[in-house]
């Protein structure tokens, strides 16, 4: 392999990696309420500049500041809870993925208001160094995306399969009303659920801010993307938002270096009608018909 | 009280008749603006409001509609009662193509393919300039003649477009009351027992969203001629946003809902204008209000009330 393929693999990984984290907080989404969350790219605006304004406000001590980033998006996790997912639960499950896209548009104006409607350069915790390896130089930056990224996998992975806590949320999107029986403290699960979400949205969005610049729409076009990851990958698959993310994160790099840049994006969703038509499960999800 | 419906629908005709003698030039606009836009909200209320399917995309299709008759007439010179039809077709194509392999599937995979397939209409119109103009759009799309009649500016075309909405509120009404319309039903409220009542629900449901993108490529053909420019961020994803909740709040099972909300909703920005910058957040408020204190929307409110009302009466 030449050492430009090698880097634009990299490089892919990269962006597949922040893709699929955010396709991770939408499945979780997913699994347990049913829901399709169109907030998801906005949240990922408001990690990204919730943490500008906390490395600023920390004198670029990294750690305090991404702590408060944390704390910031389970505020809004909680915020959305009460204010949206309580009052709606009773209604179809439509009227609550309306409701995300009315909390996106929201969040988003808030932002716009708040941040104003110029693009800002993020620092990475890593500085702006890079690694030579041969004639590939990769920048620590990257390196930290896919390592974060990694412990994030396994740390879900260990929440939710081998912990008590993850067993009763799990129950607690199956069947509700069981869960309920079983002595499951169902709210405290829901709550879990949505700061989860939001967290590993913010999350993505403090990795993806030092590579690209932010305004308070840059998050539109990865939370979509992190949908058609979630639709290659599989609906309803955790393993399948990974991949589809990373996925998409090749597909993207590869087709804006080799066939347009202005038509990537169109790349990644005429790829995701193709697994449409021809696979709609996705590579590992769950049924997608209704009927046989 | 019984012809109620009746007496308020021929107020309802007649003021909207005599308006464009008693409006401003600016609300006349706007008014037209409602008109031309509520053709696409009720193609919506076919497919989201009586078939219960989750469609993001309506913009796309009204784009569909008004890039087509834009092109046609500033290229080919054909006028607008030939492209009109050709870019119902064109939408209808369109959403064919995209009905027959997605509908088969859940909810959620329709609303994200749809969401999908807006924001690849998007990038195509940005980007594949030598057809769509690019960024910049197309300009000068001529106006209609009507039998002979220059339609031009906003008074005629206030007329021309209350013409086509009483035409597809007529249509609307009809098919709801039909057997296609009770299947939809059917179909919104419970799919399995639609599906044993030999209701055929992929058809029905190819069907509604096929005639939902019939109309919006309608209300994007008025558009184009109306507006004589377009440009890509007319028919972005946001737009189909305000599209599904002009639905919402005028009741999302009522054709009569569909013209109040996308009324309602077309003059609101300029209502709210002292809110400046602060109008966006205050929308994203709104659609969660509506969804949590009136999740039928305005017309089902006021039906509630009245049931209410008669209930009350029979009582005492």
């Amino acid at each position: 392999m030449s050492a430009q393929v090698l880097q634009l693999a990299i490089n892919a990984l990269a962006a597949g990696c922040i893709y699929a984290v955010v396709a991770l907080s939408v499945e979780i989404a997913y699994e347990s309420t049913g829901v399709v969350n169109f907030a998801a790219g906005q949240l990922v605006t408001a990690g990204a500049l919730i943490g500008l304004s906390a490395v600023a406000y920390t004198k670029f001590n990294f750690l305090p500041a991404y702590l408060l980033v944390i704390v910031g998006m389970s505020m809004i996790g909680i915020v959305f809870l009460i204010c949206v997912y309580l009052p709606l639960r009773r209604q179809s499950v439509l009227t609550i993925v309306i409701g995300t896209v009315g909390v996106g548009i929201f969040i988003q104006n808030v932002m716009l208001l708040t941040w104003g409607p110029l693009p800002k350069s993020v620092r990475s915790p890593m500085g702006s160094g890079a690694i030579k390896f041969g004639d590939v130089s990769v920048s620590l930056h990257v390196l930290y995306v896919i390592g974060v990224t990694a412990l994030l996998i396994i740390g879900m992975y260990l929440l939710l399969y081998r912990s008590s806590l993850g067993r009763q949320f799990r129950a607690t999107a199956q069947d509700p009303e069981a869960a309920t029986l079983m002595g499951i403290r169902v709210k405290q699960l829901y709550a879990l659920n949505w700061i989860l979400v939001c967290v590993l949205s913010g999350i993505a969005g403090l990795l993806f801010a030092p590579m690209w610049l932010v305004d308070v729409t840059s998050g539109d076009n990865i939370g979509l993307k992190a949908f058609a990851a979630i639709m290659i990958g599989g609906f309803g698959s955790v393993p399948g938002a990974i991949l589809g993310g990373i996925i998409v994160g090749a597909i993207e790099i590869f087709g804006a270096f080799y066939v347009s840049s202005a038509f990537k994006d169109a790349l990644v969703f005429a790829l995701m009608f193709l697994f449409l038509l021809v696979r709609p499960q996705g590579i590992f999800g769950e049924r997608a018909a209704d009927r046989a | 009280m019984r012809n109620l419906p009746i007496v308020l629908l021929v107020l309802v005709l007649a003021s909207a008749l005599v308006a464009p003698a008693v409006i401003s030039d600016f609300n006349l606009r706007l008014a037209t603006l409602a008109l031309h836009t509520s053709i696409a909200v009720i193609g919506l209320c076919i497919a989201f409001g009586w078939t219960g399917l989750l469609h993001l995309g309506q913009a796309a299709f009204v784009g569909i509609g008004a890039y087509a008759s834009a092109i046609l007439t500033t290229r080919a010179g054909l006028g607008f009662w030939t492209t009109m039809p050709i870019a119902l077709l064109a939408s209808g194509l369109v959403a064919l193509c995209i009905a027959v392999p997605m509908l088969r599937l859940r909810g959620h995979y329709l609303a994200l393919a749809v969401l999908g397939f807006n924001v690849t209409f998007e990038i195509v119109a940005r980007n594949w300039t030598k057809l769509t103009g690019g960024f910049d759009g197309i300009t000068d799309i001529p106006p209609v003649f009507f039998f002979g009649w220059l339609i031009e500016g906003d008074k005629g075309f206030y007329y021309l477009s209350l013409f086509f909405v009483v035409i597809v509120a007529l249509f609307g009404t009809a098919l709801r009351h039909s057997r296609y319309g009770r299947a939809m039903i059917a179909i919104r409220d419970d799919e399995l027992a639609a599906g044993t009542s030999s209701v055929d629900v992929t058809r029905i449901k190819v069907l509604a969203f096929v005639l939902a993108s019939v109309l919006a490529g309608l209300s994007g053909s008025l558009y184009a001629h109306h507006a004589t420019f377009i440009a890509p961020q007319d028919f972005e994803f946001g737009r189909s946003v305000t599209i599904l909740v002009m639905l919402i709040l005028g009741g999302e099972s009522s054709v009569a809902g569909a013209i109040i909300g996308s009324v309602i909703l077309t003059f609101l920005p300029e209502l709210l204008r002292f809110l400046g910058d602060y109008y966006q957040a205050v929308f994203g408020v709104l659609i969660l209000l509506i969804l949590i204190v009136m999740p039928n929307g305005l017309v089902g409110q006021v039906q509630s009330w009245r049931a209410r009302w008669a209930k009350g009466r029979s009582n005492g």
